[in-house]
C-alpha cells in the first residue's frame, strides 16, 4: 500500500503516470479523509457532486496522452472563486444561495488540465479577517491543533490541505489571506506579483490589492500551479500581457536583506524572532549572504492598508442591494429593499469595513485619509523597489505570533489586524511574496519565513525557498 | 466619532443596523483610526521615479457595445439568481 499522507503533486503524477495508482483511488482517499474530519474541522462547505465527472475527465486526458503535471490531482477551491454551476457565496449569507453562471480564468485554466475540484472552502465573510471566524457558516479549526484557528481569510483552503483533505488548494489574498493561513496550518502559500493571475470571477474586496495564490506542501508544488494559472487574460484588465512579463538582465546575487527595524516593531513573540533568526543562518548555510537593510517606511505599512482597503471594500460591496443577485429582504419601498437586505446579508466584520471606508472617502477626510495612504503606499513601494538594487529579496516572519486559540481575538480588531502587519508591504508594492514552512516549537505549532522579491521576479522567490526546504532537510 | 456620524454613515452605506451595534462600532473604530493615524506623520514628497506607480502595464480596456455571446442558458442561469423577475426582466420597486 502506497503512503498518500503528505503527497506532492510531482509525486502523485508519477503514481498515476506509471498506473501504480488510479485517479479515482487518490480521489477517494482525500474523499475518505474529508468524511472523518470535515465536520469538526469545516474545512469545506461543501463537497461537489460533480467530482465523478471530473475523475472521468482525467482518466481520458491521460489516456490520450495530453496529461500535464495537475491532471487529476485534488484542489480544494476557495468559496469566493467562482466555478460555472457551483455556488460561490464568499462564506456570506448575501450570497448564501448564489450560484456562478460562468467559470473564473483560474478555475477554467485547472479545468482543462484536468484538475478535480472536490469542494469549496470556508473562509472569512468577503475575504474579511484572519482567523475564518468571521464567515456566516461556522468556524474552521486549525487541523495541527483543533483549539486553535487556522488562519484566514483562505483558512478553510489551508485546513484542507493540511488535513490531507486535497493535495493542493487556491485561496485569494488582499493582505496575507494565503500566507497567513499557509504559515498557521505548515504550509507553503504564495502571493504572486500584482497582475500575474487574472481576477476573472473572483469576488472582489480591494481590486488594487486582490490576488489569488496556491497554497501546497512545497515550494515546488506552488510553482507548478502558479505556472498553470499566471497567464494574460484579457477579462481583468490589470492582467500583464505575457510578452511583457519576460524580463531580462535578471540579476541574482544569492544576497539577502533583513529590514531589521520592521521586525522589531510590531510586537512579535519572542519565540517567532529566535526562529527566524536560525532560519537566517539556515540560509547562510545554503551559501546566502545575509544583510540588514534600512526600511523604516514599512512600519506604516498597516496603516495604510487598513485605509484604502475599507475605501474599496465600500466601493466594492455596493453592488450587493438585493436587486440583481444575492439575498433580498422584502420590504415597502426600493430603500428598505436595500437597507434591510444589507443589513441582514452582512455579517458584523463586513458591517464594520465598509463604515470605515464611508467615513474613510467621506467629505472632510477624504484628503486626509485617502489621499494621504496613496501617496505614503508610492513611497512604500518606491522604498522597497530601490531595496531590490542591493539585495534580491527580504526576509521577515510570515505572522509576528504563532496560530491563536478560537476566540481569542475575534473581539478585538485590532490585534486581529496585527496579524497583517508583515503581509501588507507585498500586497501594497505589488511585490510576490511566500510564506515557507520554518519548522515548529514545543507544542507542535508552525513557523513560517517570509520571502519578498522584486516585481515579476517569482523566480527568485521558488530558488530561494527551494534552497531554504532542502537546507533545512540537510540540517 | 459619535454615535451620530455612524448612524449618518450607517445610511450613506444602505445598511439597517441596531442602535446597540454603533455603540459598539464607535468604540472599534477609536483604536483602528489611532493605529491609521500614523500615516499623518510622514511628511516626505512621493518620490519622482515611477512615476505610473510601476503600473505600466495596465491600459484602459474598451470595446465596442455589441453583444458577443448571446448564450441563452446562461441568460436563464443569471435570470435564475434574480431575487424577483417577470418573463425575461429583473423586477424593481417603483422608484417615483
Amino acid at each position: 500500500m502506497i503512503d498518500l499522507n503528505n503527497l506532492t503533486i510531482e509525486r502523485a503524477h508519477e503514481l498515476l503516470k506509471n498506473k501504480e495508482l488510479t485517479v479515482r483511488e487518490l480521489v477517494n482517499f482525500y474523499l475518505e479523509n474529508i468524511k472523518s474530519k470535515n465536520e469538526r474541522i469545516n474545512a469545506y462547505l461543501e463537497i461537489f457532486d460533480d467530482i465523478e465527472e471530473g475523475i472521468k475527465q482525467a482518466e481520458l486526458i491521460f489516456s490520450q496522452g495530453k496529461d500535464t503535471l495537475l491532471t487529476g490531482i485534488p484542489i480544494a477551491i476557495k468559496d469566493n472563486i467562482l466555478i460555472n454551476g457551483h455556488i460561490a457565496s464568499a462564506s456570506s449569507l448575501m450570497l448564501g444561495n448564489y450560484k456562478a453562471t460562468y467559470d473564473s480564468f483560474v478555475t477554467k485554466k485547472l479545468k482543462e488540465e484536468g484538475a478535480i475540484f472536490i469542494g469549496r472552502t470556508n473562509m472569512d465573510e468577503f475575504a474579511m479577517g484572519s482567523s475564518t471566524e468571521t464567515s456566516a457558516f461556522g468556524v474552521t479549526r486549525n487541523p495541527l491543533d483543533e483549539s486553535r484557528v487556522p488562519g484566514g481569510s483562505s483558512g478553510g483552503s489551508a485546513a484542507a490541505v493540511a488535513g490531507d483533505m486535497a493535495l493542493i488548494s487556491l485561496g485569494t489574498e488582499t493582505c496575507g489571506s494565503v500566507r497567513q493561513p499557509a504559515a498557521f496550518t505548515g504550509l507553503v502559500g504564495f502571493k504572486p506579483s500584482y497582475g500575474t493571475v487574472s481576477r476573472f470571477g473572483i469576488i472582489s474586496m480591494g481590486s488594487s490589492l486582490d490576488q489569488v495564490g496556491p497554497m501546497a506542501r512545497t515550494v515546488r508544488d506552488v510553482e507548478i500551479i502558479f505556472n498553470s494559472i499566471a497567464k494574460h487574460d484579457k477579462k481583468d484588465s490589470t492582467s500583464i500581457p505575457d510578452e511583457k512579463r519576460i524580463l531580462e538582465n535578471k540579476i541574482f546575487r544569492k544576497k539577502i536583506g533583513v529590514p531589521r527595524e520592521f521586525l522589531n516593531g510590531g510586537g512579535v513573540d519572542k519565540k517567532v524572532l529566535d526562529n527566524f533568526n536560525e532560519n537566517c543562518e539556515i540560509l547562510k548555510k545554503a551559501g546566502y549572504e545575509i544583510v540588514d537593510i534600512d526600511l523604516p517606511i514599512l512600519k506604516y505599512s498597516l496603516s495604510v492598508y487598513y485605509i484604502i482597503m475599507p475605501a474599496e471594500v465600500s466601493s466594492n460591496l455596493a453592488r450587493y442591494d438585493g436587486i440583481r443577485y444575492g439575498l433580498s429582504e422584502d420590504a415597502p419601498n426600493l430603500l428598505e429593499v436595500y437597507t434591510k437586505s444589507r443589513g441582514i446579508g452582512f455579517g458584523k466584520e463586513v458591517r464594520r469595513r465598509i463604515l470605515l471606508g464611508t467615513y474613510i472617502l467621506s467629505h472632510g477626510y477624504h484628503d486626509a485619509y485617502y489621499n494621504k495612504a496613496i501617496t505614503v503606499r508610492k513611497m512604500i513601494k518606491d522604498a522597497i523597489y530601490k531595496s531590490f538594487e542591493e539585495v534580491d529579496a527580504f526576509i521577515t516572519p510570515s505572522v509576528p505570533f504563532l496560530p491563536f486559540k478560537l476566540g481569542e481575538k475575534f473581539n478585538n480588531p485590532m490585534s486581529m489586524y496585527l496579524s497583517d502587519i508583515y503581509s501588507a508591504p507585498a500586497n501594497l508594492a505589488d511585490v510576490p511574496a511566500i510564506a515557507i514552512p520554518a519548522g515548529k516549537d514545543e507544542n507542535g505549532l508552525p513557523f513560517s519565513l517570509q520571502i519578498t522579491a522584486p516585481f515579476l521576479r517569482e523566480d527568485i522567490l521558488f530558488q530561494i525557498g527551494k534552497d531554504f526546504e532542502k537546507q533545512q532537510k540537510d540540517n | 466619532m459619535q454615535i451620530e456620524d455612524v448612524k449618518k454613515l450607517a445610511s450613506l452605506a444602505r445598511i439597517n443596523m441596531s442602535e446597540e451595534e454603533m455603540d459598539e462600532i464607535v468604540k472599534d473604530f477609536k483604536p483602528v483610526l489611532e493605529y491609521v493615524d500614523q500615516i499623518q506623520e510622514i511628511s516626505g514628497e512621493e518620490s519622482k521615479e515611477n512615476k505610473d506607480g510601476g503600473y505600466y502595464f495596465i491600459k484602459n480596456i474598451t470595446r465596442e457595445d455589441e453583444v458577443e455571446n448571446n448564450d441563452i442558458e446562461m441568460n436563464k442561469d443569471i435570470l435564475a439568481n434574480v431575487p424577483q423577475t417577470e418573463d425575461r426582466f429583473i423586477k424593481v420597486k417603483q422608484i417615483l
